[in-house]
């Protein structure tokens, strides 16, 4: 018992230290100095992570072979699909959407999700896919810190936000009841199964890493929005013996292509990555994918240190 | 053989050093090396670098610092078109030398830590070096440049990774080097001080995993040491394959230890131009590329991946540079590697942590307060 309570003791530590609620954009967000467009950037990616959450407990529910297990799990399932009788959470969330005044058909159309965003929600299913129901279990605890969130959250929108319809919290408001539920439920799971400190280890780990998945979801949405400028750090040269450029930083040379070339020379400091994306799709109408292929490409420079992105001031 | 294009420039300025690491990568005999090329040489040689193809130089040592002409030197590698990038210790220049160095051309620095742990890190660097440490890596943020912090590990640090990586991220280090120490030369001479155990590792991997979640640290540099993996490492990423080394008198080596194997004979920019060194000096393609190799290598699906692992740990342990890496268990001197492991183990046994032998000198003993 002095085990298990012990590792609550330490999931709970995890979530302080790790959880997003700690994020800068959440932080900005329920601070009310988000703007518009970045609050609609986070609502309509965010939706993808919504889409992920049901077939993840799919796969949990097929991890076990215990029918009082999947009786009771299923519930999230309803919850986020709905059932004939009540709107689940996907359809409060598109609600949401169309309270921030996105359109409803575009978000649930996933075309405009970012790639950094669409990695990250896929790299918690791919996680679930291949971990056991314990490890899956502990991953889902996050929702210990939802609850809490989702109070700021509400209370942050209707001081703040004013301009988004309140018919459109509906889904915070619902999470408020079912995330403490689920939390309680998942955190029974890992103290009841957890045998011994390797499966300790094994669920801080998975949490840990669930924590880091939220994070670079808003790492995503946050880079949107900042306006990256080449790093001071880097430092763009031709190469006489091989094609494009190179970017040369402390540990690393990046070899950049005419297209990623382009894209580096819009990085003033002033435009943001959207506005890159966006210009670009409109000189190149012709190919396809290129807005999803700049942000993805933006992040993965920010990430390596080629471009420096600063936050929208 | 035609010699592959080189990318990178490790140039060892100087073996001077008021550290006194047992882990030190200079030779056992760097105190009869000395500095060789002046300013204009390491110029010309950046020069020379630039049209083989190099696009980064490391400035390292010993302490580079130490050199009257760094300004210089920095300089000359700016204007060759090469990325200048500081390995110091942090404990002998100032904010201002820094300044200035920034202004010649320097872009980037790394520091080195011994440990979290101030009166740990300054009995393994044999000085007291920490708190000057922290204050230069101060200066590096204060002019905004790129900081990566490098750490030796050992089994006298190996415990605190953890709090190594809180310090890399109380400093702001884009990256993190953790840097098990690699047993050639003094790290050799003080291999049973100095080897960790097989739990201490385990451990440490796992936090090294829990600092990698961790959102917004540094990027971490953690690579098994290779006398507790199956399979060695690819040393430089081959021989005279991507990096050239230049040591203070002017050789040019494939590898920081490389003037160490007995029977080589390497080429030296005091008497030859740097494309001949690289390309076609005997030491530098006796083990380039894969026609040097023995069994089990010749035949062995991974040698595209680790070249057939250090020619140099092959040479200290096995006696035979041409010999398989004994980091493989394939090799038939893997024996030596397991051997050494277990001594070290029934050593730390018997009698706890061994003395370290400080380069250039005696056993450890405390620095002066």
């Amino acid at each position: 018992m002095s085990a298990a309570s012990g590792l609550e003791a330490r999931l709970r530590r995890v979530l302080d230290e790790r959880y997003h609620h700690r994020h800068p954009f959440n932080v900005r967000m329920h601070e009310g100095r988000l703007t518009p467009d970045e609050l609609r950037t986070w609502v309509r990616n965010r939706y993808y992570y919504q889409t992920r959450i049901p077939i993840k407990d799919g796969l949990i529910l097929a991890k076990s072979g215990d029918p009082s297990f999947r009786r009771r799990w299923v519930h999230r399932i309803h919850d986020h699909d709905g059932t004939a009788q009540q709107a689940g959470g996907l359809e409060l969330w598109l609600r949401l959407a169309a309270a921030v005044g996105l359109d409803r058909a575009e978000v649930e159309g996933l075309g405009r999700v970012l790639p950094g965003v669409r990695d990250a929600c896929d790299d918690y299913v791919r996680f679930v896919e291949s971990h056991d129901l314990l490890t899956s279990v502990a991953a889902s605890l996050t929702e210990i810190g939802a609850g809490e969130i989702m109070k700021t959250r509400i209370e942050a929108f209707e001081r703040y936000y004013r301009w988004v319809e309140p018919e459109g919290l509906a889904y915070f408001l619902g999470r408020t009841r079912q995330a403490p539920a689920d939390a309680a439920e998942g955190m029974a799971f890992a103290l009841a199964h957890a045998k011994g400190p390797e499966d300790e280890e094994r669920c801080v780990a998975a949490l840990e890493r669930k924590c880091e998945i939220l994070w670079r979801l808003l790492d995503a949405v946050e880079a949107a929005h900042a306006r990256p400028a080449v790093s001071s750090a880097a430092k763009l040269r031709g190469d006489p013996m091989g094609p494009g450029t190179l970017a040369v930083l402390p540990e690393r040379a990046v070899r950049l292509n005419e297209t990623g070339r382009e894209v580096l020379a819009l990085c003033d400091g002033r435009r943001s990555a959207e506005q890159i994306a966006s210009a670009l799709a409109a000189r190149h109408a012709d190919a396809a994918g290129v807005w999803s292929e700049v942000h993805g490409f933006l992040f993965e420079m920010a990430r390596l240190g080629v471009v420096r992105a600063a936050p929208p001031s | 053989m035609s010699a592959p294009r080189p990318y990178n420039l490790v140039a060892e300025l100087t073996y001077r050093c008021p550290l006194r690491c047992a882990y030190c990568s200079n030779p056992l005999g760097y105190a009869q090396v000395r500095d060789g090329l002046d300013a204009a040489a390491w110029t010309r040689a950046f020069a020379e670098a630039a049209e083989l193809g190099v696009v980064h130089v490391g400035l390292t040592g010993g302490e580079p610092t130490l050199r009257a002409d760094l300004r210089e030197i920095v300089a000359g590698a700016d204007a060759a078109g090469l990325y200048a990038h500081l390995v110091t210790a942090g404990t002998t220049l100032d904010a201002e030398g820094l300044a200035t160095l920034r202004d010649a051309g320097l872009r980037s620095v790394q520091l080195s830590f011994q440990d979290s742990d101030p009166v740990s890190g300054d009995t393994i660097a044999g000085v007291a070096a920490h708190a000057r440490k922290l204050a230069f890596a101060g200066a590096v943020r204060a002019l905004d440049m790129p900081l990566v912090v490098n750490v030796v590990l050992h089994r006298r640090n190996l415990g605190r990774v953890a709090e190594i990586v809180a310090l890399a991220r109380e400093l702001g280090a884009t990256r993190l080097e953790l840097a098990n120490a690699q047993y050639h030369g003094w790290a050799l001479a003080n291999r049973e001080a100095l080897l960790p155990s097989r739990e201490q590792l385990a451990r440490a991997a796992t936090e090294v995993e829990r600092a990698r979640r961790l959102p917004g640290g540094p990027e971490i540099l953690f690579v098994l040491p290779d006398y507790f993996a199956d399979r060695p490492k690819p040393c430089m990423g081959g021989w005279g394959r991507r990096t050239i080394v230049i040591a203070p008198d002017g050789r040019v080596l494939p590898c920081q230890a490389a003037a160490e194997i007995a029977g080589l004979e390497f080429g030296s920019l005091r008497e030859r131009p740097l494309a001949w060194c690289w390309s076609e000096a005997p030491g530098m393609q006796r083990f380039r590329g894969e026609a040097w190799m023995p069994e089990p290598c010749r035949s062995c699906p991974e040698r595209g991946r680790d070249f057939g692992g250090c020619r140099c740990q092959a040479f200290a342990l096995a006696g035979d540079a041409a010999a398989t890496d004994p980091a493989c268990s394939l090799s038939p001197h893997h024996g030596l590697v397991v051997a050494a492991r277990a001594a070290a183990e029934a050593a730390v046994a018997a009698a706890g942590d061994a003395p370290l032998r400080l380069r250039g000198g005696a056993a450890a003993r405390p620095p002066e307060p």
